[in-house]
């Protein structure tokens, strides 16, 4: 069974209930009624409900199948604004957060945050740059998470690794230029997404071109500082480095290459990239020359499951997404 | 409200959302240089203001700001 098919089994076992901000959209709503009409999800779609249910008639999709919610209805808008300015460490008060949900965006992320929805899905109308900050004002970062960033899940035909043919891989889309502190968050991060969306005891190791100390220079040292703050920040987790590539995931590399102890060396099922240049450079490699199907980029360091899909996205990959996300939610309750 | 007292209004969101001491601060203090901060810091401070002001900042906008004099600049056309 390959491991799209374990995800959707998992999705259908526990249902989440997903918000769609954009649901008006002609490929959200395919993708929203689809997944929800096949029981993976619920969707819940935010935004004007006589819209929405017009576009949904127009479409022939049944009604039932969604959960419709009216962002101009004052009264289960005042329930979520009273039940999130109740929570602690909110960021928005009263006046300003009414003000935003007037875009489906924030509405749906307010939802998500009071446990109204379990995941927000968005992205095919809104930029990247517009979920990011609707994430960070609305949701907030995990404590003692300083960035958002991402990680791939790599399915490589042949390859023999620790988990079969996957590898999990970040950041390749999101944080350009980690400092130190940002890549221990990446780690750390990354760690927790592929446990919760995969069950996976994560090995997760940091790459760079020295395997311990074989190089020198501060593109490395950058990478060994991170390596600290992860480990002191983490340390049930295991996190190791600074190795070369090969050394973290091909056991023989490790053997010759690693002469100490690590439950990582040869076996990482995690790869961090130093910077986003080494991180879409590599992606673009394994897809390539690989053949590899790359499923993401999934987003993490927020509170709750936040998902970004790519605007030029087919219905087929933004099913796909929307299944990884709800079985990420799931995984994190 | 005049101009010295929306400078002092934002030094006490800055030193707020970047967790220093307002005295520390002035309309010249760079955001990048001196406070170092990361982008989710900007984001508190963006929404800071939205609370306190009632002035709805675009992100990219304020980040563009090298020092607090600036952002101020931004918040009075905005008013």
């Amino acid at each position: 069974m390959g491991v799209l098919d374990e995800i959707y089994k998992k999705a259908k076992a526990n249902p989440r209930k997903v918000a769609f901000p954009e649901a008006t959209n002609e490929k959200m709503m395919q993708a929203a009624y689809e997944t929800g009409k096949e029981g993976y999800i619920i969707p819940v779609l935010v935004g004007n409900g006589s819209e929405i249910r017009e576009a949904a008639r127009e479409r022939g999709y049944e009604e039932s199948v969604f959960e419709i919610v009216d962002i101009s209805e004052e009264g289960y808008k005042n329930k979520l604004i009273e039940k999130y300015v109740a929570l602690p460490q909110t960021i928005l008060k009263e006046k300003a957060l009414n003000r935003r949900m007037q875009n489906p965006l924030y509405y749906a992320m307010v939802m998500q945050a009071v446990e109204e929805a379990d995941v927000t899905f968005a992205g095919i109308d809104n930029t990247t740059g517009d979920v990011l900050l609707a994430g960070q004002m609305i949701i907030g970062l995990k404590e003692g998470i300083s960035t958002v960033s991402s990680i791939g899940l790599c399915d490589i035909p042949g390859f023999e690794g620790s988990e079969g043919t996957l590898l999990a891989v970040g950041d390749s889309a999101v944080c350009t230029n980690p400092d130190a502190k940002q890549l221990a968050d990446i780690a750390i991060s990354a760690c927790d997404t592929v446990k919760a969306l995969l069950d996976w005891e994560p090995r997760c190791a940091m790459v760079c071109y020295s395997t311990l100390g074989s190089g020198q220079g501060e593109l490395i040292d950058k990478v060994v500082q991170a390596l600290e703050i992860a480990k002191e920040q983490r340390p049930d987790l295991a996190i190791d480095g600074e190795f070369q590539f090969d050394a973290a995931i091909s056991p023989a590399v490790a053997k010759k290459k690693v002469k100490r102890e690590s439950k990582v060396a040869g076996r990482a099922n995690i790869v961090i990239w130093p910077d986003l240049n080494v991180g879409n450079v590599g992606v673009k490699l394994i897809q390539q020359f690989g053949h590899a199907d790359a499923y993401g980029p999934m987003l993490q360091g927020f509170n709750k499951v936040v998902c970004d899909c790519s605007r030029g996205a087919p219905v087929s990959e933004i099913k796909g997404n929307i299944v990884i996300s709800a079985v990420r939610a799931a995984g994190r309750s | 409200m005049d101009r010295k007292e929306l400078e002092a209004q934002v030094i006490n969101m800055v030193a707020t959302s970047y967790k220093q001491e307002a005295s520390n601060l002035s309309m010249e203090t760079l955001f990048k240089e001196d406070l170092g901060g990361a982008s989710v810091q900007m984001v508190a401070l963006v929404a800071e203001i939205e609370n306190e002001l009632d002035v709805e900042l675009m992100l990219a906008d304020a980040s563009g700001c090298a020092a607090i004099g600036d952002l101020v600049n931004l918040i009075e056309e905005e008013m």
